[in-house]
């Protein structure tokens, strides 16, 4: 069971993300304050954290400092009500592994937490496989089973980011950002187009779907059954 | 005011204290003073040449006049006294033993001495001898042990420096007064034009904005400094105006889908009957709402973005690059939307600017285009090179924009009516724009058979 820290200082925001956590079986603890919450991070050992930004007196970020300066590198989603990309970049760069700004949803917030608890091991494999479906990064093919997909150059980025975190939820902006860089996420429709195309190619009418459209949240990658 | 000071004092008029006021007392007592050091220069100046002229012309008679013999004397005493008809002339002829020989000096003046330079002395004249007079003298030794004395009047430099002293003290009061009032004056006029002014700032500062300081149509320097504060007064109220504008847009954009969210709340808490309508109806409702996140972010985004705080991700961006990123982005979208996208990128420029944001430009106005665009149609973005100038330039085939469309679509939230239905939070454009403008390009819009976008970047400099 994975644990959780959570230090915000909204009550009713974090029981929802508390509930929210917890009836997905994970193990979350949370504190209101800086302090506290950088005490229960050294002593109770997390394996993510989800930091507010503003906390009552101090900047979220400093929390994230303070736990590198310690050398403990656990991941770190920074929350935060401030839109603007400049603080989003300044929250990577304190230490923090991924940013949402508020207000997000729920399902967002615990995709990407997911996604920081199964980071993509740092492999040196030149092919990605999940179930039949076959990824060569250096020939940049793909196959699946014994029938080739042609994929154009946008297609293989997306299908690379979805191999690399098979069965994990990922939301259209985590898609938006990491696949094509794109920082504000206003047009989400477009990661359904482009998905479809991709569906297409890997989920031939035949086979056993492995793109799944997650309802109100995003797609997912799992090896057929 | 000043009842609430503590000390008394008789208050002084306003215009007394002012610096004004106590500028042209300073001015006024400085020029008295001239007045007086220049009116006694010359008094004395003039006292001391009538003196001078005197003094030389008695030692002059004295000396010609002794030369002679005694009878040649006579008849020299004799002849001034005669030629004298305004009677400043004296002169007498002693004997060695101090008695009158000649002349009509009873006797000798007791201050003279012999041979000596001329200096005062005082003389009694008239029948009886008691009227006296100043005259410059001298006494002179003459062949035979005598002294001739001769003695002119002063009377007249003395007269002469009165009147000068009368001129003095008779010019400079009026003058002291006219500088003074003149002063007064201007001060008074000066605090009028203030008072002026600041009721028009008071009425400004109470929100009255319309509200223009005073100006007379005369080159001063304050009606100079007026039409600089009008100036930009002007540009203020144009800006709260427009503000004004956008949070009527603002209003009216988050309330309609923030109404869509409460409404379908309500009538489904009344009417849903089983848990699939409910989440159907919440659905709605969320997705109404996250049209006035949306709004909120784009809102928050602009307003970064024209506060120019991310200049530090300024770098060199190939825009070709950016061009065909964006084209392949929106390829499948325009294809699902059966409209032909074509991209070019004849020409490989580099810009100044941050990628990610001259990204977010052009795929807005790409997006638009396509969105705009019936199916059937054609988008076309295009990098070219134009007068020096390298243009990304993205024209569909659609509507179109009109003239007074042209300026409306850049403000915040405008929507032209046609496309109030389709989705989007309509401040596209204003992104747009705003990005522009902090890279220094320029957005024109056109209308051709469609729309006609172009983002002209001016070369490196």
């Amino acid at each position: 069971m994975p644990k959780i820290l959570l230090i915000e200082d909204d009550r009713e925001t974090a029981d929802e993300i508390v509930a929210e956590f917890a009836a997905r079986g994970f193990d979350v603890s949370w504190a209101a304050t800086g302090i506290e919450g950088l005490d229960q991070a050294r002593s109770s050992n997390p394996d993510a954290m989800i930091v507010d930004r503003l906390l009552p007196g101090m900047d979220g970020l400093t929390i994230v400092e303070a736990l590198r300066k310690d050398q403990i590198s656990t991941p770190v989603l920074v929350l935060s009500a401030l839109a603007a990309v400049d603080d989003r970049v300044r929250g990577l760069r304190a230490g923090g592994d991924d940013y949402l700004t508020k207000p997000f949803d729920l399902v967002e917030l615990i995709a990407r937490v997911e996604a920081l608890l199964r980071r993509p091991a740092n492999t040196r494999e030149t092919t990605l496989r999940v179930g039949p479906l076959e990824l060569d990064l250096i020939e940049r093919t793909a196959r699946r089973g014994d029938r080739p997909i042609d994929l154009l150059p946008r297609e293989f980025r997306l299908l690379h980011y979805m191999m690399q975190r098979q069965d994990q939820v990922l939301t259209r902006t985590m898609l938006l950002e990491e696949v094509w860089n794109y920082k504000v996420a206003s047009q989400a429709n477009l990661v359904d187009v482009h998905m479809s195309r991709l569906r297409h190619k890997v989920d031939e009418a035949n086979e056993t779907p492995m793109i799944h459209n997650v309802r109100g949240v995003g797609f997912i990658l799992r090896a057929p059954a | 005011m000043s009842a609430a000071s503590g000390s008394f004092s008789v208050p002084l008029p306003d215009f007394v204290r002012t610096t004004t006021v106590r500028g042209a007392l300073v001015v006024a007592g400085a020029f008295a003073l001239y007045m007086v050091v220049l009116f006694a220069v010359i008094y004395w100046r003039t006292g001391h040449y009538f003196m001078a002229r005197s003094d030389a012309v008695v030692a002059q008679q004295a000396k010609v006049f002794s030369a002679g013999n005694m009878r040649e004397q006579l008849l020299a005493v004799d002849q001034l006294l005669k030629q004298d008809p305004r009677m400043v002339q004296h002169a007498g002829l002693f004997a060695p033993d101090g008695r009158r020989i000649a002349g009509n000096l009873e006797r000798m003046p007791p201050e003279l001495t012999l041979d000596a330079p001329a200096r005062d002395a005082v003389i009694p004249v008239g029948p009886s001898g008691a009227e006296r007079q100043h005259v410059r003298a001298v006494a002179h030794s003459v062949p035979g042990g005598g002294v001739l004395v001769i003695g002119r009047n002063v009377d007249e430099t003395v007269q002469i420096s009165a009147i000068v002293g009368e001129t003095l003290a008779v010019g400079l009061l009026p003058a002291l007064c006219l500088s003074i009032a003149a002063g007064m004056l201007l001060s008074i006029r000066a605090q009028r034009r203030v008072a002026q002014v600041n009721q028009a700032v008071q009425r400004i500062v109470a929100g009255d904005l319309r509200q223009r300081l005073p100006m007379r149509g005369v080159d001063d320097p304050f009606d100079r400094l007026a039409a600089v504060v009008n100036g930009m007064l002007e540009q203020i109220e144009a800006l709260m105006h427009d503000i004004a504008g956008v949070g009527d847009d603002i209003a009216h954009d988050l309330r309609t889908p923030l109404t869509r969210a409460r409404v379908v709340l309500q009538r489904g808490r009344e009417n849903a009957r089983t848990v699939e309508e409910l989440q159907a109806v919440i659905d709605r409702a969320m997705l109404a709402l996250d049209q006035s996140l949306a709004i909120i972010t784009a809102l928050l985004r602009i307003t970064e973005i024209e506060h120019a705080r991310r200049l530090e991700g300024f770098g060199r961006v190939l825009l070709a690059d950016v061009v065909r990123e964006v084209g392949d982005m929106y390829e499948p979208i325009a294809e699902e939307k059966k409209v032909a996208l074509e991209i070019e990128a004849a020409t490989a420029p580099t810009v100044h600017g941050d990628r990610d944001l001259l990204f977010e430009a052009v795929a807005n106005l790409v997006d638009n285009a396509i969105k705009f665009t019936p199916e059937g149609g054609k988008v076309q973005l295009a990098l070219v090179a134009r007068d020096g100038e390298s243009v990304v330039r993205v024209a569909d085939t659609g509507p179109g924009i009109s003239e007074e469309e042209r300026e409306m679509v850049l403000r915040r939230f405008y929507r032209s009516d046609r496309s109030r239905n389709t989705r989007g939070v309509g401040l596209g454009l204003s992104l747009v724009a705003a990005i522009l403008k902090l890279h220094g390009f320029r957005l024109s819009l056109t209308s051709g058979p469609g729309c006609v976008a172009e983002i002209v970047c001016p070369p490196e400099s």
